[in-house]
């Protein structure tokens, strides 16, 4: 009934829920602790340099659909918006986020406005100036992006989702204008380019974390929980099947193979 | 050193980025206006892409994905023409989609450029193209369970009954090899996951050279049996014997390649010759 | 409406349509194999019609700008529709695949989106010259694997030197390989985590503004 060459895969899938339910359950009584990660702790300072060069921040999800497989993603952007719109009411600083999907805006009206509410800053927020539907296609999305930076010359510029092709268009004209820039993507692909330029960077899964980190929110935090778990066991995996491997014995492979 | 000697550092480090462009324009213009000629060697990758399509056997049937966009067109469209010029001289059937929303005119661009007649290769008898289909991965998986089920047409409408290419083709047990052709991501890893993955499909990749590093995972496992980058056209149309497009790129890659490593050696001394001026 | 209707049952139907999916994938039980082809055509369907639902948010987004006159969009906006609308009408009446049609894309969004994507070249340009220094010991190794990178993809000096592609290929096959294996390893982990908490209700986010109540606080 199970299908050969995918059992190994199915028991790993099991075991991933059970982590990541299992941490969520856990992280309800104690909150895991997460190390250091330094562009979310300079968050307060990018918008404190805006408030005190009185410009906008910028902040972009990327090239995110909410249904694609890059979502996930997409949502870590969202979790961070909303800790950075917070901040930036508190600071009396305008943020505008620039939308590429038109089914986000919904969403991040609703983040944004809360993150308003929050800071006591309910009347400043201005949806219609602030969240901006640009374009559904990548580089008409781009031209926009880089003409807002050259008109408006944003003091920070932070950028948290899945990219693409855009990313040194976006990185180059955001250093010109001279913003700080904080960026993270788990796009492999554009990874090296926010490495070259950006002043703070997020390497694919500390953007998960991101939100955990900044909202200490229990259901997001016990979920990094549990899939540092699955990575332990990746790792475990990989290291006994090494192991296994240069012994001569195909224990390992058969295992993950069955 | 004097002042001037550290001003000169200082303004060689800044150098203003309009001189950088224009070095990089020329770099460009200069190769394709009056080629030099320069050595293109042949790398593993694109003699590993040629001899998967050229071992198969006349009659073989191959799934195609023209997943790029206008943007990735320069640099992936001479790979494509290249690979189909050797396509059809070897007599396979090649069946194409795109996960693109360009992709259908893309191919119509290609088509043009290749001239598929010149192989006596007729359209719905030796290639077709079923049409851009949305979803992506869901695209994938469907295509991949039953064809038929996901489209009754091809690109220009016309249903695929018509067409005597399409006579036995169900899913992906049907293709005896799968070319993905794609700037972007999802696409190229999607087809590991829905069609190497569960049914242990035959799979090469044309990607975007930025993206090689991170396919590269799939290439070391052998869920690819090669992977190339758009840039690589010029080898390929070498050993294919079809110079075009791809071999007219390479002068202009090495020399970009060399002014870069130039700007990277210039950019260094700046900043040591001004950090040991005391600047 | 209520909170049935608006949170409880479409996690329902997220929940049994993936768990359709996965069980499709990993069991062979008869009858699930045709409901999962139904359940991906849908899925196809709905990414198509999510395309037209973009079409029609861009002509609110932009006759709001056309009627407000906002300084410096609106001449752009009127533009837009009129190019839309064309695009539109010559598709419809002579279908994408004609010869004016694929003349009008090459014309137009086929060249900007490829002169976009190459300054793409140039952006790069400025940058190495200003970040690929040796500043410390981690910027000496990114230059290092950077740069011989660079020189292996110069097919002039990779044909001459054959080192290039040897050193090239062990930096492909080792570092970088185990580097991006990791981070897909990270990145997919992500995306069954969210996969999971959407399934179990406890990511609602595509439910799109919800009360309190509907969010369960």
């Amino acid at each position: 009934m199970l299908v050969a060459g995918r059992i190994f895969a199915l028991g790993m899938l099991i075991a991933l829920w059970i982590f990541i339910v299992g941490g969520m359950e856990l992280a309800k009584k104690k909150l895991p602790q997460f190390r250091k990660i330094a562009g979310l702790d300079a968050l307060p300072e990018m918008v404190g340099r805006a408030a005190e060069m009185n410009r906008p921040v910028h902040f972009t999800t990327g090239l995110g659909e909410l249904t694609g497989t890059v979502a996930p993603q997409l949502v870590a952007g969202l979790a961070v918006l909303g800790h950075v719109s917070e901040l930036a009411a508190k600071y009396g600083v305008k943020i505008v986020y620039s939308v590429y999907q038109a089914q986000v805006m919904p969403l991040a009206t609703e983040i944004m406005r809360e993150a308003y509410i929050r800071a006591g800053k309910a009347d400043a927020f201005n949806a219609e100036d602030q969240i901006r539907y640009l374009s559904g296609e990548q580089f008409a999305y781009a031209a926009a992006v880089q003409g807002f930076a050259e008109r408006e010359r944003p003091a920070a510029n932070i950028m948290i989702g899945p990219f693409y092709a855009e990313s040194q268009l976006f990185a180059e004209t955001f250093f010109r204008v001279g913003a700080i820039q904080l960026a993270g993507t788990a796009r492999g692909y554009q990874i090296p380019f926010f490495a070259v330029v950006c002043d703070y960077l997020l390497i694919a899964e500390e953007i998960y974390a991101a939100g955990a980190y900044l909202s200490k929110d229990a259901l997001q935090c016990g979920s990094i929980q549990g899939q540092d778990l699955g990575k332990i066991v990746a790792w475990i995996l990989m290291f006994v099947g090494v192991l296994a491997t240069a012994a001569g014995t195909p224990i390992i492979i058969n295992l993950l193979k069955a | 050193m004097s002042k001037q000697g550290k001003g000169l550092w200082r303004r060689l480090e800044e150098v203003p980025r309009e001189i950088l462009y224009l070095l990089i324009f020329l770099a460009i213009i200069v190769p394709t206006i009056s080629p030099i000629g320069l050595a293109v060697p042949i790398g593993d990758e694109a003699r590993a892409w040629y001899s998967t399509i050229d071992k198969l056997a006349a009659g073989s049937t191959v799934f195609v994905d023209f997943g790029y966009s206008g943007g990735g067109e320069p640099e992936l469209g001479p790979m494509a023409v290249a690979t189909y010029h050797h396509m059809l001289q070897k007599k396979l059937k090649v069946i194409a989609m795109s996960t693109s929303i360009e992709g259908p005119l893309l191919f119509d661009k290609a088509m043009a450029e290749l001239g598929p007649e010149k192989y006596g290769s007729k359209y719905g008898v030796d290639y077709i193209h079923i049409g851009y289909i949305a979803g992506t991965e869901t695209a994938m998986a469907a295509v991949g369970k039953d064809l038929r089920a996901t489209t009754s047409t091809d690109y220009k409408q016309v249903s695929l009954d018509q067409y005597p290419i399409m006579q036995g083709i169900k899913d992906a047990s049907s293709f005896q090899l799968l070319i993905c052709f794609t700037t972007g991501g999802d696409q190229s890893e999607g087809w590991v996951r829905q069609w190497v993955t569960p049914y242990k499909t035959p799979y090469i990749a044309n990607v975007l050279a930025l993206m090689i590093p991170t396919m590269l995972p799939y290439r070391k496992a052998g869920q690819l049996l090669s992977l190339t980058a758009g840039a690589q056209a010029g080898e390929v149309e070498l050993l294919v014997k079809v110079p075009g497009r791809g071999i007219k790129s390479a002068d202009v890659i090495s020399m970009t390649h060399l002014l870069m490593v130039a700007f990277v050696i210039l950019g260094n001394i700046a900043y040591y010759g001004r950090k040991a001026s005391g600047g | 409406m209520s909170l049935l209707v608006r949170r409880q049952l479409p996690i329902l139907i997220v929940f049994v349509a993936a768990l359709l999916v996965m069980i499709d994938y990993f069991v062979k039980i008869p009858g699930t194999g045709p409901a999962v082809t139904d359940l991906q055509n849908w899925g196809i369907i709905l990414t198509a019609f999510a395309l037209g639902f973009g079409a029609v948010n861009l002509f609110y987004l932009h006759t709001r700008h056309i009627s407000r006159r906002t300084p410096g969009q609106w001449p752009f906006s009127i533009w837009l529709l009129v190019m839309i609308a064309v695009f539109a009408i010559v598709g419809v009446a002579l279908k994408p695949t004609s010869k004016e049609y694929s003349w009008m894309y090459n014309a137009s969004y086929f060249a900007l989106s490829a002169t976009v994507y190459a300054s793409t070249g140039f952006f790069i340009a400025s940058g190495v010259y200003r970040s690929l220094k040796v500043r410390n010991l981690e910027a000496a190794v990114l230059l290092l694997a950077g740069g011989a990178t660079l020189l292996r993809n110069a097919p002039v000096l990779a044909a001459n030197v054959p080192l290039l592609i040897s050193l090239d290929s062990w930096l492909s096959a080792v570092p970088t390989t185990s580097a991006q294996r990791g981070i897909m390893i990270g990145a997919s982990l992500g995306a069954i985590a969210l996969g999971v908490r959407t399934m179990i209700g406890r990511e609602t986010g595509f439910l799109g503004r919800l009360t309190e109540a509907e969010r369960g606080k």
